[in-house]
């Protein structure tokens, strides 16, 4: 009678999923209620949970919950820590969860809410969480080894290797990207930068506390900090009602750039408790804070969504970024649906804190799912505002024009309608100076949930507190990837450089700190720079950098993947594996193609940087110009270099497996396996 | 009611633990547990622990996109 009643549940819940998902698909004209696409994804999540996990778990893992894992085996009360599954999940949704699922939707806004809903929901299920999981569950088996490690020995050296320089670069884009998507949303705003910058000394405070004050009491320092950080938001107006102090605050482009520039590099050099790890402590608690209340947000407001649900632009030629949604919008989406990142936290911390094997199911693709809830909640709030406004902020001057009327008639004329007065009231009503041509998904994503936070709590009067408090927790947890990001470049270019000059890779010795540091924030700070003077805004050229080279680790990870699978002798389910794989390399072979070669100059970089030498050659460019935009076309064609290098190492990586399991099928070598061997738990299950 | 009232305060109990957990303050406990367990000697202080456990975590990627 249990076993009907369950079953009843479940397929109440499908049907509940699949009616959902087809009236947002289905819907046309009317705005739709925001609480279709919370059905759609909520009820989608629960049954893929319940079923294909559970399938994934069983037939293709078949984990094992007799057998120790390495947090049993290696206790060290440090590194390997058995640990509760919901703190683990906490761990781990902390950690994969930053900028990517938030940023990502919001620009693939542009084609309409439908592609990228459908991609989040149904990428995250068949593709990023199945990465998260078989990923963390090869970990477990080996110790809890990384990704490089493990594609060394099961794949190929050279697998390793790439694995290891994929990392690396998608890194240094990574870090690029993501400066500018602060930089865009703090540009011309002295409240936004106040805020920002009122952090650091937040930080440092914290980390003197909990260094020399209260040695690890995490908790009660963070409370502090995040009481301060919110203090910091309110008064960050009376900064910008100041005539002396907003002057002092508002900053260009280039100076954001180069601050924060000089900002990585102090983070990256100084000692880590004193800048990083407070400012992560933070970081985490207000990004656990503001998910929360967004979720709380939508559900309680239940906004109408107004973006239509495919736009004019599934023709390619958006003004956010260029393209056709196929590749393009699976580029963008990136995190929320898959990220290669992600493999790199399951082949991490968490496979040495992991108490039984069933626990990965809960952790590696439960975590991910939640990630792509939160991509969800972003992608409405984004929707939520008139497409108008969105298109109005998210688009660069260039194409929109500079002049806020003209700007309007052109926003206009694609068919959403916009005045300049609208705009202005927007600005002035969110506390900003002006809120054209600011690309990037963070300035926009900030004015969606403002709305939908101002219309629970404090009405229109707080919507300017609640727009600069989204802005700071967007670039807070922006800056702090930036800081753990630039410091395990460090200490990659350190590995790297010992490898030649011994004393280079001593972590301890000052001038190899200072060069890998400038190393690494020179390797970031470039692409951040190219994309601040780029004339189509930056965004255009570097987010789908990012987005192909973070699909790239995804497909490196699905490969050692596969391969380890096949060792396994799992071929009756390696498809589970496989076809996401096989999806993963042609998205982003066809992107990177696309981004070299394509004729239409936004989208193809090579042609973009042609047209403008000849436009040089015309003589159609001023003289004082001319520099900049030789630097303009050099920064194109080595965008081009960087995604062909990108692409060639993951088909060089395809090669070396195809190899290995053409040898395995045709039983031509015995395949290896590097697991750690059997030993059976002395834990109960309920441990 | 009894048992209602007990059960809320070892949700909230559980609660609480789990969030020190989460975000690390009770990690240097959990250490010094280990070493009583093991026997180990001389443990870190909690700030030699605390730096010691910063350096480790930021070595390696623990923040994604």
């Amino acid at each position: 009678m249990k076993r009907f009643f369950e079953i009843l549940i479940w397929a109440g819940l499908a049907i509940v999923a699949a009616t959902a998902l087809a009236t947002i698909a289905l819907h046309r004209g009317e705005p739709i209620s925001a609480t279709w696409f919370v059905l759609a994804a909520a009820c989608s999540y629960l049954v893929a949970y319940r079923l294909y996990s559970a399938f994934i778990a069983a037939k293709l893992l078949a984990l094992d919950n007799s057998r120790a894992t390495p947090a049993e085996r290696r206790d060290d009360g440090r590194d390997f820590v058995p640990t509760n599954k919901w703190v683990l999940f906490g761990h781990h949704f902390a950690a994969i969860a930053g900028p990517g699922p938030l940023v990502g939707p919001t620009l693939a806004a542009q084609f309409g809410y439908l592609p990228g809903t459908l991609w989040l929901i149904a990428g995250a299920a068949f593709a990023g969480c199945v990465q998260d999981f078989v990923i963390l569950f090869c970990s477990i088996r080996r110790d809890g080894k990384t990704l490089g490690e493990m594609a060394r020995e099961e794949v190929s050296k050279r697998g390793g290797f790439i694995a290891q320089l994929a990392v690396l670069a998608i890194m240094i884009i990574l870090l690029g990207v993501v400066a500018l998507v602060i930089v865009n949303a703090l540009k011309s705003s002295p409240w936004a930068t106040f805020t920002l910058a009122a952090t650091i000394p937040i930080a440092l405070l914290l980390g003197v506390y909990l260094r020399f004050v209260r040695p690890g009491r995490v908790l009660e320092a963070s409370l502090m900090g995040v009481a301060l950080i919110l203090f910091a938001v309110v008064a960050g107006r009376w900064v910008a009602d100041s005539p002396t102090w907003s002057k002092v605050f508002t900053l260009s482009g280039l100076a954001l750039t180069f601050a924060i520039i000089v900002y990585g590099f102090a983070a990256s050099a100084l000692p880590v408790w004193l800048l990083l790890a407070p400012r992560d402590y933070l970081s985490a608690f207000i990004k656990a804070g503001a998910i929360f209340t967004l979720a709380a947000g939508i559900l309680l407001v239940r906004p109408h969504v107004l973006m239509p649900p495919l736009t004019r632009f599934v023709d390619g030629n958006g003004p956010v970024f260029a393209g056709k949604i196929f590749p393009f919008c699976f580029i963008t989406i990136a995190c929320g649906a898959i990220s290669g990142f992600h493999s790199l936290i399951s082949s991490g911390t968490t496979p040495k804190m992991i108490q039984h094997e069933a626990h990965a199911r809960l952790i590696g693709y439960g975590a991910m799912l939640m990630e792509s809830f939160v991509g969800v909640m972003a992608m409405v709030a984004a929707c939520a505002m008139t497409p108008g406004v969105y298109f109005a902020i998210n688009s660069p001057a260039q194409i929109v024009g500079a002049a806020p009327e003209t700007a309007a008639q052109t926003v206009s004329s694609w068919g959403y309608p916009l005045s300049a007065t609208t705009m202005a009231n927007l600005a002035h009503s969110v506390g900003e100076q002006t809120l054209w041509n600011r690309a990037g998904g963070a300035p926009s994503l900030a004015v969606g949930m403002a709305q939908i936070f101002s219309t629970t709590i404090g009405g229109e009067r707080l919507l300017s507190i609640w727009y600069h408090f989204v802005i700071m927790f967007e670039a807070l947890f922006i800056l702090t990837v930036l800081d753990a990001g630039t410091r395990v470049g460090r200490f990659m270019i350190q590995e790297l450089g010992g490898r030649v000059w011994k004393p280079f890779g001593r972590l301890n010795w000052y001038p190899a700190i200072l060069l890998s540091s400038a190393l690494i924030v020179g390797a970031w700070g470039y692409f951040l720079y190219q994309g601040v003077v780029d004339p189509l805004g930056g965004i255009n050229s570097l987010w789908p950098l990012f987005g192909i080279s973070n699909q790239l680790l995804a497909a490196v990870a699905l490969v050692v993947a596969t391969t380890i699978l096949l060792k396994m002798g799992r071929l009756k389910w390696i498809w589970v594996t496989l076809l996401p794989m096989a999806w993963l390399v042609i998205i982003t072979m066809t992107a990177s193609y696309e981004k070299i070669f394509s004729e239409n100059p936004r989208i193809g970089f090579l042609s973009f940087a042609n047209a403008l030498a000849a436009q040089i050659a015309a003589g159609k460019i001023p003289t004082a110009k001319i520099a900049e935009t030789q630097r303009v076309i050099f920064n194109q064609r080595l965008d081009a270099v960087v995604t062909a290098v990108l692409a060639g190492m993951i088909l060089v990586l395809l090669v070396e497996a195809l190899a290995q399991w053409r040898a395995i099928l045709s039983k031509e070598k015995q395949p290896v396996l590097h697991e750690t061997p059997y030993v059976p738990t002395h834990w109960a299950e309920g441990d | 009611m009894d048992r209602a009232w007990s059960s809320t305060k070892r949700g909230l109990s559980n609660l609480w633990q789990g969030l020190r957990e989460w975000c690390g303050d009770a990690a240097y406990e959990r250490y010094r547990l280990y070493a009583k367990r093991t026997g180990q000697n001389p443990i870190q202080s909690p700030t030699e622990f605390y730096v010691d456990q910063l350096n480790k975590k930021y070595s390696r990627p623990n923040r994604c996109c």
